[in-house]
């Protein structure tokens, strides 16, 4: 009993950090919202599909900006679907390289957003891990908080 | 006090019983004592009134096939009175609107959503699957496209005209604003109802949907309030077109 209650706790406090360092805003609550019996794993589905359009991405955006002769405007067409609020700053910087045609400042950009949604999967990982833990113990998820 | 149960016939009816109790010096005392002796002559008139009226309600409440008595305590006065009223259960169609789910809300569980078929056009994989799934918890029936062209060959297959177009008007192919086009110039005017969606934070957005026949505009991020407004809203202008 005391486990399930400390993991639920490390759960909670885990997810609020989360929300404090910007990493899950409002869109995830609406995520556990649509959530129900009728789809009990719809946030880890969305979330993996997530990952794996946006790694599908990247790959793309990588050979683009390979290739002799670059596809400034098809690099921009990619950038415009990356999704996230806290890379809009790089998105918008991004998206200034590929007019102005420079192939550093975009190669720069490139790694900064691999980075940033390698962090985000590692801490959504942990996130799901911690919640399998509360189930296997026993618990029940806090949703939504 | 309140009690609920099923009758005999399966899944067709449910009983609800009211069960009350009559304290000392109430009126419903008066009702009752239609039944029993009155002392003063005075109080006749009255009781015999009362006594109609409770009758009235008996009638009434048998023609609802229920049934209405009082019961008398062992001096004779009433000690309470018991109504039962049978109601016919009606099966329910469409989808999520008001089952249980783990969220403690249904914030929107709103009745003229339910059975509204969507058609949902989207190029993005995620955001179709979130907005499908949100459209689905406000009771819609949803079709899901990921292109303009399909979202046009799923409408001229479409059964009837009562349909609600959800158009995501950044897609790559052909956006959301040809896709309108096309719709208004080979459907009628008024349906289906378009709803765009767009990440466009530009004040002229809702003018421009408004020019090309569009009924409504939502901005990303899409959120279930934020849908579920406008649809609303959406639909209460078409109603009153009618």
């Amino acid at each position: 009993m005391d486990s399930v209650v400390l993991l639920q706790r490390q759960l909670v406090d885990y997810t609020a950090q989360l929300f404090n360092e910007g990493f899950l805003d409002d869109q995830f609550n609406q995520l556990q919202q649509l959530q129900d019996e009728s789809n009990p794993d719809f946030v880890v589905e969305v979330v993996t599909l997530f990952f794996e359009d946006s790694e599908r991405l990247l790959n793309e955006l990588a050979k683009a900006l390979e290739q002799q002769s670059i596809d400034y405007r098809k690099i921009d067409a990619h950038v415009h679907q990356l999704k996230g609020q806290q890379l809009q700053k790089v998105c918008i910087a991004f998206r200034n390289y590929c007019e102005e045609r420079n192939i550093e400042g975009c190669q720069k950009c490139l790694q900064q957003v691999k980075n940033e949604y390698s962090l985000v999967k590692t801490k959504l990982e942990t996130l799901f891990k911690l919640e399998q833990q509360v189930l296997a113990a026993g618990g029940s998820i806090p949703w939504p908080m | 006090m309140l009690g609920m149960w099923k009758s005999n016939a399966p899944d067709e009816f449910v009983c609800i019983k009211f069960d009350m109790e009559i304290s000392e010096g109430s009126s419903l005392s008066d009702v009752a004592s239609s039944t029993t002796n009155s002392s003063g002559r005075r109080q006749n008139s009255a009781e015999v009134k009362e006594g109609q009226s409770f009758s009235m309600c008996k009638r009434l409440v048998q023609m609802m096939q229920g049934n209405i008595w009082i019961s008398l305590s062992p001096l004779g006065f009433a000690q309470g009175m018991t109504l039962v009223l049978r109601f016919q259960i009606h099966p329910s169609y469409g989808r999520a609107v008001f089952s249980p789910g783990t969220s403690s809300e249904q914030p929107n569980s709103n009745p003229q959503f339910r059975g509204l078929h969507v058609i949902l056009a989207d190029d993005d994989h995620v955001n179709r699957m979130v907005t499908k799934k949100l459209l689905e918890k406000l009771g819609c029936e949803v079709t899901a496209v990921s292109s303009g062209s399909e979202c046009l060959s799923a409408l001229s297959s479409a059964e009837n005209s009562f349909i609600l177009v959800v158009l995501d008007l950044q897609m790559p192919e052909m956006d959301g604003f040809e896709v309108a086009t096309r719709i208004r110039k080979f459907r009628s005017r008024n349906w289906p109802l378009i709803v765009a969606v767009t990440a466009s934070a530009e004040d002229n957005v809702w003018e421009r949907c408004l020019r090309m026949g569009m009924n409504g505009v939502i901005r990303k991020p899409v959120l279930l309030q934020g849908m579920a407004d406008e649809l609303q809203r959406v639909l209460q202008r078409a109603r009153e077109q009618f």
